[in-house]
């Protein structure tokens, strides 16, 4: 496996990143020759999910403790690539929320930017660094989950070797650094061997898992392998939310300005 | 001392179950009026600092920049802080319901994403998504949840559609949520409402503005260091402590108002505190000779004067007793009054739900019942105790004044008198000033008897001639009794007094917001985005301006932004008004500066104007500079002119509108004032506006005549508690008219006795004790339009210095003084009903047998 920076780490933040900005670029082809080292199988799972654009409509599925599920459509768009990429998701449906937009700008060295757009009072709102932590419009994401950091903000460990739906994987430990801010103190990746694929990830606040992440239905879409559902549970609720993604395109020829807050409030 | 109080005092009080009464009366009428305004005005800053505290959450900090709000993008700036784990914004509004009889909600505009770090928001019904999933709640303008307490009221549930009367006009929303019972819910009394803070701002007309944002701290970070990082970071133009600071600003803005209060009820404690006087003097003299009777029997001074004492504490117990209970029962009413009283002069809706008893204050109505007896009965005790046995035996000489004691009060008189000219005359310390008035007062009282029993010589011939048997019967009972007239006549001197004063203050305050208005409010229309005049929660945008300089008979247009600021720890006002444009058209005269000046820097940005009363309450002085802290940095200009202005009573800052957007970023209008063409129809004016925005805005439109109406309409809300005092006052007066007369009937049954029998006419009797009653009321008549005319003086002073800074002209109150003169001699006349027909009534054998 070849060694280089990639910056995405083993946190509920990359897999939102994952789910939500470049979901689909978990499933990476395989390198050449596993690595065992942590640092360097987390750098080769990004490195191999790199696209210069990516688009896809996502259905999102809510399935709260007592069995209900509601639904959401979104289209999702993202130009550039891990921690420096752009991504703007906007909901189809239900009516009620038909037109409202989510803008994350990432940032290698910081948290991403995020504003929301509503059309009906015309308004735009930041989404502050401190409510990063709260859920992401009832689903079981947070909005921290949409971030995308760089992999020097994390600190990895390698914790063995396991298996996720039958498939051997390496079981790796993040802690983000006394730099970065999260409301995670750790995460547990499991990473898959044959395809370098994210297969789960187990997010823990003072030991306690309060969030899990499963990847399935991974397929090779334009040769990165990507996971075409991805369920993530709040273990506390009970609660859990299934993306499905549809239509998943990479590289596909997106402009800059339509990454902007103005672009957002003109569509 | 128990032993004598059964044996002596409870006798008498048995046999006097009126007069006792009366002077029990008299404490709980003062204890009641203390215990009932200060419980009615401790329930509304309670129920302020409740709904604050409630709506505050887990918030520790608040920033905000007095009413006018600041951009939103001081929220970036807070949320920078390396202290701040959560800041949240939030615009607070009152909306009308439009639900008969429910009033107002408060509704709490905040931003649903991150504000459950600080409220708890659990739902009673509903979907828990529109909590949990905030994308529906903001993506829909109309969405609103409400508290429990006011749904259940209202039969409202979720899913139903609540109008509320908002900038765009009668609104429906859409009930997405109930909130669980809770301390939030409790907040305004259970009629609250969330909203999102960016519909709220789009429904209240608010732009991009925020209210305050709240703050809850990192762990480990002190609330002084927070708020200097904050305040370092957003300027001095905010407002960063804690939201108790909220409630201290309430009630700073209601100082005057608490002034009020609290002069109103020391002065109900004064009058309870004359009628025992009264009583108890007339006690004192009516029993000299049982007195002189247990000093032969042994009796010491020391035994005397603690018996009275003892029988005053006893009194002033059950007096304050029955106090507390009246006035704690009366308070719920006072708390609604003054509710509705801030709604319309402050602007700020706040209601008492419940009573606020304070167990300390009510412990301390009782004490200051009980203090107020004793101290009031201590000169009669001391005179009580000074009874010469032999002397006392001696009837009617206890009643009459000594040339010596005569002499020694006039001395004293005239000794204080010259000191409180000096008081006056060297006015500059307020502590002085107040000695003075004490002395003026004292003056009074020390020459009250001298001056009563000169007044009734003086009358005596009149009363004479006019029924020579009744009438000179009449003069010679007052004549004779001195002692026991004038302090009925000093009671009711010192009530008139205080009806004089406040009648004059008010006619004053009156006659200076009339000549105020007719020169301020000229305009013949005024377009306010809500029904009362002082209610900021609803504002227009300034486009409006040119959409109704454009309707068909609108002449002009100005534009005025009102808004309460903090200025010196003091919430004032704020007035920004286009100044050039207001010269032409309502120039206010300046008190200080000059004119033409004044208005031309204020326009040019070169200098503000203040309000008369801001300035003698803030010391402030011509071309001096201000500092204003506001969000965008700290204005100092000077002082370019003091005008006489009344928007606000705790004073009034006017600058230009240019200045006031440059520094708030905020073009937002409260009031457009609407001069009509000449010759257009006012009427058709107003029409075509409110046609102009049916369905659009809401809109309220009043004539020049309404607004001066609802001005004044105010100005009765709050005078309404002088015309309590006058009322009290009053009844004072009948309350000792009556007291004395029964004492003199008992003391001269024997007189009346064989007047009866020598042949004298059962309506002679009548007449003369009709006659006294009169001569009373009219001797207190005359000295207390006398002493009301100082005190008036020294009220004005007050008003002036130290309540509202209102320089008021001194207008003797002639039409008040007419009133009273048929009022009290009304009341004197029936006071003496009683006690004359039981003159008339009583065995005349008994009469004979009597002492």
């Amino acid at each position: 496996m070849s060694e280089g920076r990639v910056g995405q780490v083993g946190r509920v933040g990359q897999v939102g990143r994952r789910a939500l900005a470049v979901a689909i670029a978990f499933a990476a082809s395989i390198g050449a020759g596993a690595a065992d080292n942590a640092r360097q199988i987390v750098e080769e799972a990004q490195k191999r999910t790199d696209a210069n654009s990516q688009r896809y409509e996502g259905l999102l599925q809510v399935f709260d403790a007592k069995g209900k599920i509601s639904d959401k459509r979104w289209t999702f768009e993202r130009l550039g690539s891990h921690g420096r990429s752009k991504s703007v998701l906007r909901f189809t449906a239900p009516a009620e929320v038909k037109g409202v937009a989510l803008l994350v700008v990432n940032h290698p060295d910081r948290a991403s930017d995020q504003w929301m757009w509503t059309p009906a009072i015309e308004r735009d709102r930041r989404i502050a660094l401190q409510d990063r932590s709260t859920r992401f419009f009832g689903t079981d994401f947070s909005f921290e989950d949409l971030e995308e950091r760089d992999v020097d903000q994390y600190d990895y460990t390698l914790a063995g070797d396991d298996t996720v739906d039958g498939a051997a994987c390496w079981k790796i430990q993040s802690t983000p650094r006394e730099t970065k801010s999260s409301q995670y103190t750790r995460s547990i990746v499991w990473i898959r061997k044959d395809n370098y694929a994210f297969a789960r990830i187990e997010n823990s606040n003072k030991d306690q898992v309060v969030r899990r992440l499963n990847y399935s239905d991974i397929r090779n879409v334009q040769g990165i392998w990507t996971a075409r559902q991805l369920e993530m549970t709040d273990v506390k609720r009970g609660s859990r939310t299934r993306l499905t993604l549809d239509r998943l395109e990479y590289n596909v020829p997106l402009k800059d300005e339509d990454f902007t807050l103005q672009a957002i409030r003109r569509q | 001392m128990f032993i004598l109080l059964r044996l002596i005092s409870w006798p008498y009080f048995r046999k006097h179950v009126l007069r006792t009464a009366l002077t029990t009366a008299g404490i709980v009428l003062g204890v009641a009026v203390f215990v009932g305004m200060h419980t009615a005005n401790q329930s509304v800053l309670f129920a302020f600092s409740h709904t604050v505290d409630r709506i505050a959450g887990k918030t520790e900090l608040q920033v905000s920049a007095g009413e006018t709000g600041f951009d939103e993008a001081v929220l970036d700036k807070v949320q920078s802080a390396s202290s701040v784990r959560v800041a949240v914004p939030v615009i607070e509004a009152i909306a009308d319901t439009k639900l008969k009889g429910q009033g107002n909600l408060l509704v709490l505009g905040v931003d649903m994403t991150g504000d459950r770090s600080l409220r708890d928001y659990d739902l009673e019904s509903g979907e828990d998504a529109v909590i949990d999933d905030p994308l529906v709640f903001l993506a829909q303008p109309d969405s609103i949840i409400l508290a429990k307490e006011f749904a259940d009221k209202n039969g409202i549930a979720v899913g139903s559609r609540v109008t509320l009367g908002t900038a765009e006009g009668d609104k429906a929303f859409a009930v997405r949520g109930v909130m669980k019972s809770s301390g939030l819910t409790s907040a305004f009394g259970g009629n609250l409402a969330i909203m999102d803070i960016y519909a709220a701002q789009k429904m209240f007309g608010r732009g991009r503005m925020f209210d305050r944002i709240d703050v809850a701290l990192k762990p480990n970070r002190t609330l002084a260091d927070a708020e200097q990082e904050i305040t370092a970071i957003v300027g001095p133009g905010f407002q960063v402590e804690p939201p108790s600071g909220r409630g201290q600003q309430f009630e700073a803005m209601l100082a005057a108002y608490s002034m009020m209060v609290g002069i109103s009820s020391l002065f109900a404690l004064f009058i309870g505190m004359f009628i025992i006087y009264n009583s108890f003097s007339i006690a004192v003299t009516q029993r000299r000779s049982e007195i002189g009777i247990l000093r032969a029997l042994g009796a010491t001074r020391r035994q005397i004067r603690w018996l009275f004492l003892g029988e005053s504490a006893v009194t002033g117990l059950v007096g304050s007793i029955g106090g507390v209970l009246f006035g704690v029962l009366i308070a719920r009413g006072i708390a609604a009054s003054i509710g509705t009283l801030i709604a319309d002069v402050y602007g700020v809706a706040q209601h008492a739900d419940e009573l606020a008893t304070n167990p300390a204050l009510l412990a301390l109505a009782l004490a200051i019942g009980v203090g107020t007896s004793i101290v009031a009965a201590a000169i009669p005790a001391r005179n009580a105790a000074r009874v010469d046995p032999v002397q006392a035996l001696q009837k009617g000489k206890y009643q009459v004044l000594s040339a010596g004691e005569s002499r020694t009060r006039a001395v004293a008189a005239a000794i204080c008198g010259v000191i409180s000219i000096g008081c006056l005359l060297a006015a500059n310390s307020r502590p002085i000033f107040y000695v003075g008035y004490v002395l003026a007062i004292l003056v009074a009282l020390l020459l009250g008897p001298l001056l009563s029993l000169a007044l009734a010589k003086a009358i005596r011939p009149v009363l004479k001639w006019a029924r020579p048997v009744e009438g000179a019967l009449a003069a010679d009972s007052l004549i004779q009794a001195p002692r026991r007239t004038s302090a009925s006549v000093a009671a009711l001197m010192l009530s008139l007094a205080l009806v004089i004063a406040f009648a004059g203050m008010a006619r004053a305050s009156y006659d200076s917001i009339i000549t105020w208005m007719e020169t301020a409010l000229n305009p013949e229309l005024f377009i306010l985005p809500s029904q009362s005049v002082v209610s900021r929660t609803i504002r227009f945008p300034s486009s409006m301006a040119a959409e109704v300089a454009a309707i068909p008979g609108v002449e002009h247009v100005q534009m005025v932004r009102d808004a309460r600021i903090v200025f010196r720890k003091t919430p004032v006002m704020l007035v920004a008004v286009e100044v050039n444009n207001i010269a032409k058209t309502a120039r206010l005269p300046p008190v200080a500066g000059n004119p033409d000046e004044m208005y031309r820097k204020a326009a040019a940005g070169e200098g503000l104007m203040v309000s008369d009363n801001l300035a003698q309450l803030q010391h402030l002085s011509l071309g001096e500079t201000l500092e204003i802290p506001a969000p965008e940095g700290v204005i100092r200009l000077p002082i370019v002119g003091i005008v006489v202005d009344y928007s606000d009573q705790q004073g009034t800052i006017l600058m230009d509108r240019g200045l006031f957007a440059r520094y708030w970023k905020d073009d937002s209008v409260n009031i457009f004032r609407i001069y009509v063409k000449q010759g257009a129809p006012i009427a058709d004016v107003r029409q075509r506006i409110l046609e102009q925005y049916a369905g659009q805005r809401q809109v309220f439109v009043l004539t020049n005549d309404e607004l001066k109406r609802y001005i004044l309409k105010v100005t009765d809300q709050w005078f309404g508690l002088t015309s309590v005092q006058i009322a009290v006052a009053v009844l004072v007066a009948i309350l000792g008219i009556v007291n004395t007369l029964t004492v003199s009937i008992t003391d001269r049954r024997r007189e009346l006795g064989v007047l009866q029998a020598v042949g004298g006419l059962h309506r002679q009797i009548r007449g003369t004790i009709w006659i006294e009653a009169l001569s009373i009321g009219t001797l207190g008549l005359v000295l207390g339009f006398a002493l009301g005319a100082i005190n008036l003086y020294y009220i004005l002073q007050i008003v002036h210095h130290d309540i509202a800074g209102m320089r008021l002209d001194y207008v003797f109150p002639i039409s008040t003084v007419f009133a009273l003169v048929p009022t009290i001699l009304g009341a004197a006349f029936v006071a003496a009903i009683w006690p004359a027909e039981s003159a008339v009534h009583g065995s005349l054998v008994e009469a004979l047998e009597y002492e």
